[in-house]
């Protein structure tokens, strides 16, 4: 029984990944683009209010999908991770001062 | 790598990965995808700034129709979802299978091409042209660009599915489909900005 026991999480060491993290993230996905669209569809519920439940569902569904459909969340992706973290950080500068250019 | 574990003769699950060559592609190309959101971080911040210019041209909020642009983010969506499946089945050694989705991630990224440029037809007919506003100019440049990344993407990936009927999925195969899988996600991911910035955002005001 011990050996098998060895085995056996020697076999779990090396199981590959199944389906079902990927199809759950498919379904948040889903999920939080219905409830954007919903809530530009149904209106009256203030501009503010609404902008920012579209920015925290779209940062939702952009970060669960690159955490594990991009893989980012597994081991030996420190800087892939550190070169998406650049390009975001000057990318969210060049928003900002386009903003700032052009409405001040 | 846990190379010990493997008997002799057997590749490993994680083809692409195995070689130093590998791993520096997928590196490199992580580095390009950084570059990328740069590039997109500059078009989004150009359409943010001058979306109100729309001059004499029809406005976002009577422009965009919401279920059109539901079913171009249902298609990506799903298509993304093909390439994870298809990772899985190269990791699995089953080239059919992968093939398999590699088809179907291509039939969708088609199908999400002929419904952006039957919009944009449309639009163009509503007056909403390239040269019609500073809202015309910024919507096609960032929405246009990332309908290019598209096609591009539907290019490289049919070649690679081309090349699999004929070689071997092997150390130099599998770096290749999992870098042009890597791009399609992000793809994705940059729709996800575009249809909450632009066409949500656009239609509440």
């Amino acid at each position: 029984m011990a050996g098998n026991q060895t085995v056996t999480n020697e076999a779990k060491h090396h199981k590959l990944e199944g389906p079902q993290k990927h199809i759950i993230v498919y379904i948040l996905s889903l999920a939080l683009t219905i409830i954007a669209f919903a809530a530009v569809a149904a209106g009256g519920l203030g501009d503010t209010f609404t902008y920012t439940i579209l920015v925290i569902m779209a940062i939702i569904q952009a970060f669960s999908q690159m955490a594990f459909w991009m893989h980012m969340k597994d081991r030996g992706h420190l800087f892939p991770t550190i070169a998406i973290i650049s390009g975001v950080v000057v990318a969210f500068l060049m928003v900002v001062l386009a903003i700032y250019w052009c409405w001040w | 790598m846990s190379a010990h574990q493997h008997a002799e003769g057997h590749l490993p699950h994680e083809l692409e990965k195995a070689t130093l060559e590998g791993r520096n592609k997928i590196l490199g190309f992580w580095i390009f995808l950084g570059a990328e959101v740069v590039l997109f971080g500059t078009l989004f911040g150009s359409y943010i700034a001058l979306r109100h210019q729309v001059l004499d041209g029809p406005p976002p909020e009577h422009l965009f129709q919401l279920p059109m642009v539901f079913l171009m983010t249902l298609i990506l969506l799903t298509s993304s979802l093909f390439s994870v499946f298809a990772v899985q089945a190269m990791h699995r050694q089953k080239v059919k299978v992968l093939i398999g989705w590699l088809i179907g991630t291509v039939l969708l990224g088609l199908s999400f091409l002929g419904l952006e440029i039957y919009e944009f037809v449309h639009y163009v007919h509503e007056g909403h042209k390239v040269s019609a506003s500073a809202f015309g100019t910024s919507f096609y440049t960032l929405v246009g660009f990332h309908g290019a990344h598209v096609a591009f993407g539907v290019l490289w990936i049919s070649l690679l599915t081309f090349q699999l009927f004929y070689k071997k999925l092997d150390t130099i195969m599998a770096p290749k489909i999992y870098i042009s899988m890597l791009y399609w996600h992000f793809i994705d991911v940059v729709w996800v900005f575009i249809f909450t910035v632009v066409y949500l955002m656009g239609k509440v005001g």
